[in-house]
Protein backbone atom coordinates (compact mmCIF):
# COMPACT_ATOMS: atom_id res chain seq x y z
CA UNK A 1 0.00 0.00 0.00
CA UNK A 2 1.17 3.53 -0.74
CA UNK A 3 2.85 5.49 2.03
CA UNK A 4 0.85 8.59 1.27
CA UNK A 5 -2.73 8.40 2.44
CA UNK A 6 -5.32 10.81 1.17
CA UNK A 7 -8.46 11.41 3.03
CA UNK A 8 -11.13 10.45 0.54
CA UNK A 9 -14.51 8.84 0.76
CA UNK A 10 -14.40 5.35 2.27
CA UNK A 11 -15.06 3.35 -0.86
CA UNK A 12 -12.03 4.86 -2.51
CA UNK A 13 -9.56 4.20 0.28
CA UNK A 14 -9.56 0.50 -0.38
CA UNK A 15 -10.22 -1.96 2.37
CA UNK A 16 -7.37 -3.86 3.94
CA UNK A 17 -7.01 -7.50 3.06
CA UNK A 18 -7.38 -8.50 6.69
CA UNK A 19 -10.71 -6.66 7.03
CA UNK A 20 -11.99 -8.47 3.96
CA UNK A 21 -10.69 -11.74 5.29
CA UNK A 22 -12.49 -11.21 8.59
CA UNK A 23 -15.69 -10.27 6.79
CA UNK A 24 -15.49 -13.46 4.71
CA UNK A 25 -14.88 -15.53 7.86
CA UNK A 26 -17.88 -13.95 9.56
CA UNK A 27 -20.03 -14.66 6.55
CA UNK A 28 -18.92 -18.30 6.48
CA UNK A 29 -19.73 -18.70 10.17
CA UNK A 30 -23.05 -16.85 10.21
CA UNK A 31 -24.52 -18.81 7.32
CA UNK A 32 -23.05 -22.19 8.29
CA UNK A 33 -26.09 -23.29 10.28
CA UNK A 34 -23.94 -23.56 13.41
CA UNK A 35 -23.82 -19.90 14.45
CA UNK A 36 -24.86 -19.18 18.06
CA UNK A 37 -26.39 -16.02 19.52
CA UNK A 38 -23.00 -15.27 21.01
CA UNK A 39 -21.46 -15.46 17.51
CA UNK A 40 -24.04 -13.05 16.19
CA UNK A 41 -23.48 -10.48 18.91
CA UNK A 42 -19.73 -10.74 18.41
CA UNK A 43 -20.25 -10.12 14.73
CA UNK A 44 -22.35 -7.04 15.54
CA UNK A 45 -19.57 -5.76 17.74
CA UNK A 46 -17.06 -6.36 14.94
CA UNK A 47 -19.29 -4.48 12.53
CA UNK A 48 -19.75 -1.59 14.93
CA UNK A 49 -16.02 -1.35 15.59
CA UNK A 50 -15.02 0.65 12.52
CA UNK A 51 -15.95 1.98 9.11
CA UNK A 52 -13.55 -0.36 7.36
CA UNK A 53 -15.37 -3.40 8.73
CA UNK A 54 -18.67 -2.02 7.52
CA UNK A 55 -17.23 -1.34 4.08
CA UNK A 56 -15.83 -4.85 3.91
CA UNK A 57 -19.23 -6.21 4.93
CA UNK A 58 -20.86 -4.20 2.14
CA UNK A 59 -18.83 -6.28 -0.30
CA UNK A 60 -20.00 -9.48 1.38
CA UNK A 61 -23.56 -8.32 0.86
CA UNK A 62 -22.88 -7.40 -2.71
CA UNK A 63 -21.53 -10.86 -3.45
CA UNK A 64 -24.37 -12.64 -1.69
CA UNK A 65 -26.93 -10.43 -3.44
CA UNK A 66 -25.71 -11.85 -6.71
CA UNK A 67 -27.15 -15.18 -5.61
CA UNK A 68 -30.62 -13.77 -4.90
CA UNK A 69 -32.09 -14.71 -8.32
CA UNK A 70 -30.94 -18.28 -7.73
CA UNK A 71 -32.17 -18.45 -4.16
CA UNK A 72 -35.60 -17.24 -5.21
CA UNK A 73 -35.90 -19.46 -8.29
CA UNK A 74 -38.42 -22.31 -7.85
CA UNK A 75 -35.70 -24.96 -7.78
CA UNK A 76 -32.29 -23.60 -6.75
CA UNK A 77 -30.69 -27.03 -7.01
CA UNK A 78 -31.51 -27.36 -10.70
CA UNK A 79 -30.48 -23.77 -11.31
CA UNK A 80 -27.12 -24.33 -9.65
CA UNK A 81 -26.80 -27.53 -11.64
CA UNK A 82 -26.66 -25.45 -14.83
CA UNK A 83 -23.49 -23.80 -13.63
CA UNK A 84 -21.99 -27.18 -12.84
CA UNK A 85 -22.93 -28.59 -16.23
CA UNK A 86 -21.36 -25.65 -18.05
CA UNK A 87 -18.23 -25.62 -15.89
CA UNK A 88 -17.81 -29.36 -16.31
CA UNK A 89 -17.94 -29.02 -20.08
CA UNK A 90 -15.51 -26.14 -20.03
CA UNK A 91 -13.08 -28.08 -17.86
CA UNK A 92 -13.24 -31.11 -20.13
CA UNK A 93 -12.66 -28.95 -23.17
CA UNK A 94 -9.74 -27.23 -21.46
CA UNK A 95 -8.08 -30.55 -20.66
CA UNK A 96 -8.24 -31.59 -24.27
CA UNK A 97 -6.88 -28.28 -25.46
CA UNK A 98 -4.01 -28.52 -22.99
CA UNK A 99 -3.25 -31.98 -24.25
CA UNK A 100 -3.26 -30.76 -27.80
CA UNK A 101 -1.12 -27.70 -27.19
CA UNK A 102 1.84 -30.00 -26.61
CA UNK A 103 1.56 -31.35 -30.12
CA UNK A 104 0.99 -28.16 -32.05
CA UNK A 105 3.27 -27.45 -34.93
CA UNK A 106 4.19 -31.01 -35.79
CA UNK A 107 4.20 -31.92 -39.42
CA UNK A 108 1.41 -34.43 -39.09
CA UNK A 109 -1.07 -31.68 -38.41
CA UNK A 110 -0.67 -30.35 -41.90
CA UNK A 111 -1.77 -33.56 -43.49
CA UNK A 112 -3.99 -33.08 -46.43
CA UNK A 113 -7.50 -34.18 -45.67
CA UNK A 114 -9.49 -36.05 -48.14
CA UNK A 115 -13.15 -35.30 -47.94
CA UNK A 116 -16.02 -37.05 -49.52
CA UNK A 117 -19.16 -38.58 -48.21
CA UNK A 118 -19.48 -42.20 -47.21
CA UNK A 119 -23.06 -41.86 -46.08
CA UNK A 120 -25.61 -43.95 -47.89
CA UNK A 121 -28.07 -41.96 -49.98
CA UNK A 122 -30.97 -42.66 -47.61
CA UNK A 123 -29.03 -40.99 -44.82
CA UNK A 124 -28.91 -37.69 -46.69
CA UNK A 125 -32.67 -37.54 -46.90
CA UNK A 126 -33.08 -38.36 -43.20
CA UNK A 127 -34.37 -35.64 -40.85
CA UNK A 128 -31.02 -35.31 -39.11
CA UNK A 129 -27.64 -36.36 -40.42
CA UNK A 130 -23.93 -35.70 -40.04
CA UNK A 131 -20.98 -36.06 -42.39
CA UNK A 132 -17.77 -37.94 -41.71
CA UNK A 133 -15.87 -36.41 -38.81
CA UNK A 134 -18.85 -34.32 -37.78
CA UNK A 135 -20.87 -34.69 -34.59
CA UNK A 136 -23.94 -32.74 -33.66
CA UNK A 137 -26.25 -32.27 -30.71
CA UNK A 138 -29.95 -31.87 -31.33
CA UNK A 139 -32.75 -30.98 -28.93
CA UNK A 140 -36.04 -32.55 -29.91
CA UNK A 141 -39.37 -30.85 -29.31
CA UNK A 142 -40.06 -32.85 -26.13
CA UNK A 143 -36.72 -31.80 -24.58
CA UNK A 144 -34.95 -35.07 -25.41
CA UNK A 145 -31.34 -34.53 -26.42
CA UNK A 146 -29.74 -36.54 -29.18
CA UNK A 147 -26.07 -36.55 -30.13
CA UNK A 148 -25.33 -37.67 -33.65
CA UNK A 149 -21.99 -39.34 -34.19
CA UNK A 150 -19.85 -39.17 -37.31
CA UNK A 151 -21.64 -40.22 -40.52
CA UNK A 152 -24.93 -40.85 -38.76
CA UNK A 153 -28.56 -40.20 -39.55
CA UNK A 154 -31.98 -40.67 -38.01
CA UNK A 155 -35.61 -39.83 -38.66
CA UNK A 156 -37.87 -38.31 -36.07
CA UNK A 157 -41.45 -39.51 -35.86
CA UNK A 158 -43.31 -37.98 -32.93
CA UNK A 159 -46.98 -38.83 -32.58
CA UNK A 160 -49.53 -38.04 -29.88
CA UNK A 161 -49.04 -41.46 -28.30
CA UNK A 162 -45.45 -42.34 -29.21
CA UNK A 163 -42.04 -40.74 -29.61
CA UNK A 164 -40.15 -42.75 -32.21
CA UNK A 165 -36.70 -42.32 -33.71
CA UNK A 166 -35.54 -44.38 -36.62
CA UNK A 167 -31.78 -44.86 -36.77
CA UNK A 168 -30.72 -44.99 -40.42
CA UNK A 169 -26.94 -44.94 -40.12
CA UNK A 170 -24.17 -44.65 -37.55
CA UNK A 171 -24.47 -43.81 -33.92
CA UNK A 172 -26.82 -41.80 -31.70
CA UNK A 173 -26.63 -41.06 -28.00
CA UNK A 174 -29.96 -40.24 -26.40
CA UNK A 175 -30.92 -38.51 -23.21
CA UNK A 176 -34.66 -38.82 -23.02
CA UNK A 177 -36.94 -36.21 -21.49
CA UNK A 178 -39.58 -37.69 -19.21
CA UNK A 179 -43.07 -38.02 -20.67
CA UNK A 180 -45.40 -40.41 -18.90
CA UNK A 181 -47.95 -40.42 -21.70
CA UNK A 182 -45.69 -41.04 -24.69
CA UNK A 183 -43.21 -43.91 -24.67
CA UNK A 184 -39.85 -43.31 -26.33
CA UNK A 185 -38.58 -45.91 -28.82
CA UNK A 186 -35.70 -46.22 -31.26
CA UNK A 187 -36.13 -48.48 -34.27
CA UNK A 188 -33.20 -50.00 -36.14
CA UNK A 189 -33.28 -52.57 -38.94
CA UNK A 190 -32.72 -55.21 -36.25
CA UNK A 191 -35.37 -54.36 -33.74
CA UNK A 192 -36.91 -51.86 -31.36
CA UNK A 193 -35.41 -50.27 -28.25
CA UNK A 194 -37.79 -48.92 -25.68
CA UNK A 195 -36.36 -46.36 -23.26
CA UNK A 196 -37.33 -46.66 -19.63
CA UNK A 197 -36.23 -43.14 -18.54
CA UNK A 198 -32.68 -43.01 -19.64
CA UNK A 199 -29.34 -42.17 -21.26
CA UNK A 200 -28.18 -44.66 -23.82
CA UNK A 201 -26.23 -45.10 -27.03
CA UNK A 202 -27.46 -46.94 -30.12
CA UNK A 203 -25.18 -47.84 -32.98
CA UNK A 204 -25.56 -49.68 -36.24
CA UNK A 205 -22.77 -52.17 -36.85
CA UNK A 206 -23.43 -53.98 -40.11
CA UNK A 207 -25.95 -56.71 -39.40
CA UNK A 208 -26.20 -55.86 -35.74
CA UNK A 209 -27.27 -53.05 -33.49
CA UNK A 210 -25.20 -52.29 -30.39
CA UNK A 211 -26.79 -50.61 -27.38
CA UNK A 212 -25.04 -49.25 -24.25
CA UNK A 213 -27.05 -47.94 -21.32
CA UNK A 214 -25.70 -45.34 -18.85
CA UNK A 215 -28.80 -44.41 -16.89
CA UNK A 216 -32.16 -46.06 -16.43
CA UNK A 217 -32.84 -49.08 -18.62
CA UNK A 218 -33.71 -50.02 -22.19
CA UNK A 219 -35.86 -52.87 -23.37
CA UNK A 220 -34.65 -54.59 -26.54
CA UNK A 221 -37.04 -56.43 -28.85
CA UNK A 222 -35.71 -58.01 -32.03
CA UNK A 223 -37.52 -57.47 -35.31
CA UNK A 224 -37.56 -61.10 -36.45
CA UNK A 225 -38.06 -63.23 -33.36
CA UNK A 226 -39.65 -60.91 -30.84
CA UNK A 227 -36.98 -61.93 -28.33
CA UNK A 228 -36.80 -59.34 -25.56
CA UNK A 229 -34.43 -58.42 -22.78
CA UNK A 230 -33.87 -55.43 -20.54
CA UNK A 231 -30.44 -53.75 -20.54
CA UNK A 232 -29.78 -51.78 -17.35
CA UNK A 233 -27.49 -48.86 -16.55
CA UNK A 234 -23.84 -49.83 -16.93
CA UNK A 235 -24.58 -52.64 -19.39
CA UNK A 236 -24.37 -53.10 -23.12
CA UNK A 237 -25.33 -55.73 -25.67
CA UNK A 238 -25.65 -56.43 -29.39
CA UNK A 239 -28.55 -57.91 -31.26
CA UNK A 240 -29.55 -58.84 -34.79
CA UNK A 241 -32.98 -59.56 -36.21
CA UNK A 242 -33.14 -62.96 -34.52
CA UNK A 243 -31.18 -62.98 -31.30
CA UNK A 244 -29.86 -60.82 -28.50
CA UNK A 245 -26.25 -61.33 -27.45
CA UNK A 246 -24.85 -61.57 -23.96
CA UNK A 247 -24.89 -58.56 -21.70
CA UNK A 248 -21.49 -57.03 -20.92
CA UNK A 249 -20.24 -54.01 -18.96
CA UNK A 250 -20.91 -50.77 -20.85
CA UNK A 251 -17.92 -49.26 -22.58
CA UNK A 252 -17.23 -45.70 -21.33
CA UNK A 253 -16.10 -44.63 -24.79
CA UNK A 254 -19.67 -45.04 -26.01
CA UNK A 255 -20.62 -42.15 -23.75
CA UNK A 256 -17.54 -39.94 -24.11
CA UNK A 257 -17.94 -39.30 -27.81
CA UNK A 258 -20.87 -36.99 -27.16
CA UNK A 259 -18.30 -34.61 -25.69
CA UNK A 260 -16.06 -35.06 -28.72
CA UNK A 261 -13.72 -37.34 -26.80
CA UNK A 262 -12.77 -40.92 -27.36
CA UNK A 263 -12.02 -42.44 -23.97
CA UNK A 264 -9.72 -45.44 -24.09
CA UNK A 265 -9.33 -47.62 -21.03
CA UNK A 266 -7.11 -50.55 -21.76
CA UNK A 267 -8.33 -50.48 -25.35
CA UNK A 268 -6.41 -52.40 -28.02
CA UNK A 269 -4.86 -50.04 -30.56
CA UNK A 270 -6.68 -51.83 -33.38
CA UNK A 271 -10.05 -51.07 -31.78
CA UNK A 272 -9.13 -47.46 -31.13
CA UNK A 273 -8.01 -47.07 -34.74
CA UNK A 274 -11.29 -48.56 -35.95
CA UNK A 275 -13.11 -46.01 -33.82
CA UNK A 276 -11.02 -43.12 -35.15
CA UNK A 277 -11.52 -44.39 -38.68
CA UNK A 278 -15.23 -43.66 -38.37
CA UNK A 279 -14.31 -40.01 -37.93
CA UNK A 280 -11.99 -39.67 -40.91
CA UNK A 281 -12.09 -40.20 -44.62
CA UNK A 282 -10.05 -42.83 -46.31
CA UNK A 283 -8.26 -45.85 -44.92
CA UNK A 284 -6.67 -46.15 -41.50
CA UNK A 285 -4.83 -49.43 -41.07
CA UNK A 286 -2.93 -50.92 -38.14
CA UNK A 287 0.11 -53.15 -38.59
CA UNK A 288 -0.33 -56.51 -36.79
CA UNK A 289 2.75 -56.09 -34.60
CA UNK A 290 1.22 -53.06 -32.84
CA UNK A 291 -2.47 -53.98 -33.09
CA UNK A 292 -2.62 -55.30 -29.53
CA UNK A 293 -0.86 -52.42 -27.78
CA UNK A 294 -3.09 -51.22 -24.94
CA UNK A 295 -4.14 -47.60 -24.98
CA UNK A 296 -5.22 -45.38 -22.09
CA UNK A 297 -6.28 -41.79 -22.45
CA UNK A 298 -8.67 -39.32 -24.00
CA UNK A 299 -8.45 -38.44 -27.65
CA UNK A 300 -10.19 -35.72 -29.62
CA UNK A 301 -12.65 -37.04 -32.18
CA UNK A 302 -13.06 -33.75 -33.99
CA UNK A 303 -9.50 -34.03 -35.19
CA UNK A 304 -8.43 -37.62 -35.75
CA UNK A 305 -5.10 -36.35 -37.12
CA UNK A 306 -4.34 -34.85 -33.73
CA UNK A 307 -5.49 -38.00 -32.01
CA UNK A 308 -2.92 -39.91 -34.08
CA UNK A 309 -0.20 -37.46 -33.14
CA UNK A 310 -1.09 -37.92 -29.49
CA UNK A 311 -0.99 -41.70 -29.90
CA UNK A 312 2.42 -41.55 -31.53
CA UNK A 313 3.71 -39.57 -28.57
CA UNK A 314 2.69 -42.17 -25.98
CA UNK A 315 3.14 -45.43 -27.88
CA UNK A 316 6.15 -46.80 -29.79
CA UNK A 317 4.36 -46.24 -33.08
CA UNK A 318 4.53 -44.03 -36.12
CA UNK A 319 1.90 -43.09 -38.63
CA UNK A 320 2.77 -43.44 -42.27
CA UNK A 321 0.71 -41.75 -44.90
CA UNK A 322 1.87 -42.69 -48.39
CA UNK A 323 -1.26 -41.15 -49.92
CA UNK A 324 -3.54 -38.46 -48.56
CA UNK A 325 -6.36 -40.90 -47.87
CA UNK A 326 -4.28 -43.85 -46.82
CA UNK A 327 -2.74 -43.97 -43.34
CA UNK A 328 -1.08 -46.85 -41.57
CA UNK A 329 -0.11 -47.13 -37.93
CA UNK A 330 3.03 -49.19 -37.55
CA UNK A 331 5.87 -49.83 -35.12
CA UNK A 332 8.29 -46.94 -34.84
CA UNK A 333 11.47 -47.71 -36.76
CA UNK A 334 13.83 -49.68 -34.58
CA UNK A 335 11.29 -50.41 -31.86
CA UNK A 336 9.27 -53.16 -33.50
CA UNK A 337 10.57 -55.86 -31.19
CA UNK A 338 9.95 -53.78 -28.08
CA UNK A 339 6.47 -52.88 -29.17
CA UNK A 340 5.50 -56.45 -29.80
CA UNK A 341 6.74 -57.57 -26.40
CA UNK A 342 4.72 -55.03 -24.41
CA UNK B 1 5.79 3.38 -41.17
CA UNK B 2 8.61 1.82 -39.17
CA UNK B 3 8.01 0.73 -35.61
CA UNK B 4 10.26 3.42 -34.13
CA UNK B 5 8.02 6.07 -35.66
CA UNK B 6 5.06 4.78 -33.73
CA UNK B 7 3.49 7.83 -32.10
CA UNK B 8 3.95 7.69 -28.37
CA UNK B 9 0.89 9.81 -28.00
CA UNK B 10 -1.31 7.37 -29.85
CA UNK B 11 -4.90 8.05 -28.97
CA UNK B 12 -7.68 5.53 -28.92
CA UNK B 13 -8.76 7.08 -32.20
CA UNK B 14 -5.48 6.44 -33.93
CA UNK B 15 -5.27 2.97 -32.41
CA UNK B 16 -8.73 2.33 -33.74
CA UNK B 17 -7.77 3.42 -37.25
CA UNK B 18 -4.58 1.39 -37.19
CA UNK B 19 -5.83 -1.83 -35.70
CA UNK B 20 -9.59 -2.15 -35.75
CA UNK B 21 -9.89 -3.91 -39.09
CA UNK B 22 -7.01 -6.20 -38.30
CA UNK B 23 -8.44 -7.08 -34.90
CA UNK B 24 -11.87 -7.71 -36.30
CA UNK B 25 -10.59 -10.07 -38.96
CA UNK B 26 -8.38 -11.82 -36.38
CA UNK B 27 -11.47 -12.33 -34.23
CA UNK B 28 -13.52 -13.48 -37.18
CA UNK B 29 -10.98 -16.17 -37.95
CA UNK B 30 -10.98 -17.25 -34.35
CA UNK B 31 -14.74 -17.21 -33.77
CA UNK B 32 -15.88 -18.06 -37.29
CA UNK B 33 -18.64 -15.48 -36.93
CA UNK B 34 -18.58 -11.93 -38.25
CA UNK B 35 -21.21 -10.51 -35.90
CA UNK B 36 -19.48 -11.78 -32.75
CA UNK B 37 -16.15 -10.58 -34.11
CA UNK B 38 -17.53 -7.08 -34.66
CA UNK B 39 -18.99 -7.02 -31.14
CA UNK B 40 -15.80 -8.16 -29.46
CA UNK B 41 -13.60 -5.80 -31.49
CA UNK B 42 -15.91 -3.03 -30.34
CA UNK B 43 -15.64 -4.20 -26.70
CA UNK B 44 -11.86 -4.28 -26.93
CA UNK B 45 -11.71 -0.62 -27.97
CA UNK B 46 -14.26 0.34 -25.33
CA UNK B 47 -11.89 -1.15 -22.78
CA UNK B 48 -9.07 0.93 -24.19
CA UNK B 49 -11.20 4.03 -23.72
CA UNK B 50 -12.00 3.07 -20.12
CA UNK B 51 -8.39 2.25 -19.26
CA UNK B 52 -6.16 4.07 -21.77
CA UNK B 53 -2.75 2.63 -22.54
CA UNK B 54 0.22 3.78 -24.45
CA UNK B 55 2.20 1.59 -26.80
CA UNK B 56 5.74 2.06 -28.02
CA UNK B 57 5.33 0.16 -31.22
CA UNK B 58 2.75 -1.28 -33.54
CA UNK B 59 3.64 -4.91 -32.62
CA UNK B 60 3.27 -4.05 -28.96
CA UNK B 61 -0.17 -2.59 -29.54
CA UNK B 62 -1.22 -5.59 -31.58
CA UNK B 63 0.09 -8.08 -29.07
CA UNK B 64 -1.80 -6.27 -26.29
CA UNK B 65 -4.99 -6.14 -28.34
CA UNK B 66 -4.66 -9.78 -29.26
CA UNK B 67 -4.27 -10.80 -25.62
CA UNK B 68 -7.25 -8.71 -24.64
CA UNK B 69 -9.36 -10.03 -27.51
CA UNK B 70 -8.39 -13.54 -26.57
CA UNK B 71 -9.69 -12.95 -23.05
CA UNK B 72 -12.90 -11.56 -24.51
CA UNK B 73 -13.30 -14.69 -26.65
CA UNK B 74 -12.92 -16.88 -23.60
CA UNK B 75 -15.50 -14.78 -21.73
CA UNK B 76 -17.90 -15.00 -24.62
CA UNK B 77 -17.39 -18.71 -24.84
CA UNK B 78 -18.04 -19.21 -21.13
CA UNK B 79 -21.19 -17.11 -21.28
CA UNK B 80 -22.38 -19.15 -24.25
CA UNK B 81 -21.68 -22.43 -22.47
CA UNK B 82 -23.77 -21.32 -19.52
CA UNK B 83 -26.50 -20.06 -21.79
CA UNK B 84 -26.53 -23.36 -23.61
CA UNK B 85 -26.74 -25.40 -20.40
CA UNK B 86 -29.44 -23.03 -19.21
CA UNK B 87 -31.50 -23.45 -22.36
CA UNK B 88 -31.19 -27.21 -22.11
CA UNK B 89 -32.31 -27.18 -18.49
CA UNK B 90 -35.16 -24.84 -19.37
CA UNK B 91 -36.33 -27.13 -22.14
CA UNK B 92 -36.11 -30.19 -19.91
CA UNK B 93 -37.80 -28.75 -16.82
CA UNK B 94 -39.52 -25.44 -17.44
CA UNK B 95 -41.31 -25.72 -14.09
CA UNK B 96 -37.99 -25.66 -12.24
CA UNK B 97 -37.36 -22.09 -13.33
CA UNK B 98 -38.72 -18.67 -12.69
CA UNK B 99 -42.28 -18.01 -13.82
CA UNK B 100 -41.69 -15.24 -16.36
CA UNK B 101 -39.16 -15.02 -19.14
CA UNK B 102 -37.91 -11.80 -17.61
CA UNK B 103 -37.09 -13.61 -14.37
CA UNK B 104 -35.48 -16.38 -16.35
CA UNK B 105 -33.14 -13.88 -17.98
CA UNK B 106 -32.23 -12.51 -14.57
CA UNK B 107 -31.35 -16.04 -13.46
CA UNK B 108 -29.19 -16.58 -16.54
CA UNK B 109 -27.41 -13.28 -16.01
CA UNK B 110 -26.84 -14.11 -12.34
CA UNK B 111 -25.33 -17.46 -13.29
CA UNK B 112 -22.98 -15.81 -15.78
CA UNK B 113 -21.86 -13.23 -13.24
CA UNK B 114 -21.32 -15.86 -10.57
CA UNK B 115 -19.28 -17.88 -13.02
CA UNK B 116 -17.06 -14.86 -13.62
CA UNK B 117 -16.53 -14.39 -9.90
CA UNK B 118 -15.76 -18.05 -9.24
CA UNK B 119 -13.55 -18.67 -12.22
CA UNK B 120 -10.23 -18.71 -10.43
CA UNK B 121 -11.39 -20.98 -7.59
CA UNK B 122 -10.88 -24.72 -7.37
CA UNK B 123 -13.85 -26.74 -8.61
CA UNK B 124 -14.60 -28.05 -5.11
CA UNK B 125 -14.48 -24.66 -3.44
CA UNK B 126 -16.69 -23.17 -6.15
CA UNK B 127 -19.19 -25.99 -5.85
CA UNK B 128 -19.29 -25.76 -2.06
CA UNK B 129 -19.84 -22.01 -2.25
CA UNK B 130 -22.61 -22.22 -4.83
CA UNK B 131 -24.47 -24.93 -2.92
CA UNK B 132 -24.05 -23.12 0.40
CA UNK B 133 -25.07 -19.68 -0.81
CA UNK B 134 -27.21 -20.38 -3.89
CA UNK B 135 -29.16 -23.26 -2.37
CA UNK B 136 -28.86 -21.94 1.20
CA UNK B 137 -27.66 -25.29 2.46
CA UNK B 138 -25.95 -25.66 5.85
CA UNK B 139 -22.29 -26.64 6.05
CA UNK B 140 -23.31 -30.14 7.15
CA UNK B 141 -25.58 -30.58 4.13
CA UNK B 142 -22.91 -29.35 1.73
CA UNK B 143 -20.35 -31.56 3.44
CA UNK B 144 -22.55 -34.62 2.97
CA UNK B 145 -23.06 -33.76 -0.68
CA UNK B 146 -19.39 -33.20 -1.47
CA UNK B 147 -17.95 -35.89 0.76
CA UNK B 148 -15.77 -33.49 2.75
CA UNK B 149 -15.89 -32.33 6.38
CA UNK B 150 -18.13 -29.46 7.51
CA UNK B 151 -14.95 -27.69 8.62
CA UNK B 152 -13.67 -27.87 5.07
CA UNK B 153 -16.93 -26.45 3.75
CA UNK B 154 -16.60 -23.48 6.11
CA UNK B 155 -13.09 -22.92 4.80
CA UNK B 156 -14.21 -23.17 1.17
CA UNK B 157 -17.03 -20.69 1.75
CA UNK B 158 -14.74 -18.16 3.45
CA UNK B 159 -12.13 -18.56 0.74
CA UNK B 160 -14.65 -18.20 -2.07
CA UNK B 161 -16.30 -15.21 -0.46
CA UNK B 162 -12.96 -13.48 -0.09
CA UNK B 163 -12.10 -14.10 -3.72
CA UNK B 164 -15.50 -12.85 -4.86
CA UNK B 165 -15.13 -9.71 -2.74
CA UNK B 166 -11.83 -8.99 -4.43
CA UNK B 167 -13.36 -9.53 -7.84
CA UNK B 168 -16.21 -7.20 -6.91
CA UNK B 169 -13.74 -4.59 -5.80
CA UNK B 170 -12.10 -4.66 -9.22
CA UNK B 171 -15.35 -3.59 -10.78
CA UNK B 172 -15.99 0.10 -11.13
CA UNK B 173 -19.27 0.63 -9.31
CA UNK B 174 -19.00 1.71 -5.69
CA UNK B 175 -20.24 -0.93 -3.27
CA UNK B 176 -23.62 -0.78 -1.61
CA UNK B 177 -23.14 0.93 1.70
CA UNK B 178 -23.95 -1.09 4.74
CA UNK B 179 -27.20 0.10 6.23
CA UNK B 180 -26.83 0.04 9.98
CA UNK B 181 -29.69 -0.28 12.40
Amino acid sequence: MSAIEFSVSPEQTGISFSAKEQAAEWFALLRSGDATDADRSQWEAWLAACEEHRNAWAYVQRVSNRFAPIQTSPDPRTTVGILQTAQGRLARRRRILLGLAAFGGTGLLSWATWRHTLLPARAWVADHHTGVGETRQISLTDGTRVWLGSASAFNEDFRPDLRRLHLVAGDIFIETAPDATRPFVVDTPHGRLRALGTRFDVRLEGRQTAVSVYEGAVEVRTAGSEATTVIRAGEQTRFDQQAIGETAAADPSREGWTQGILIAQDMPLSLLAAELARYRHGHLGVAPEVADLRVYGSFPLDSSDRALVMLASVLPIQVRQPLPWWSTIEARSGSAGKAASR
Amino acid sequence: MSDSDYPLTSTVESLYCDHHDWLQSWLRRRLGNAADAADLAHDAFIRLIVTPRRFDSRPEARSYLRTMANGLCVDLWRRRQIEEAWLEALAAQPEAFAPSSEHQCIVLQALQEIDTLLRSLSAKAARAFVLAVGCEMTDKEVAAELGVSARMVRKYVAQAMLRCMEMEELREEPPLRHVGD
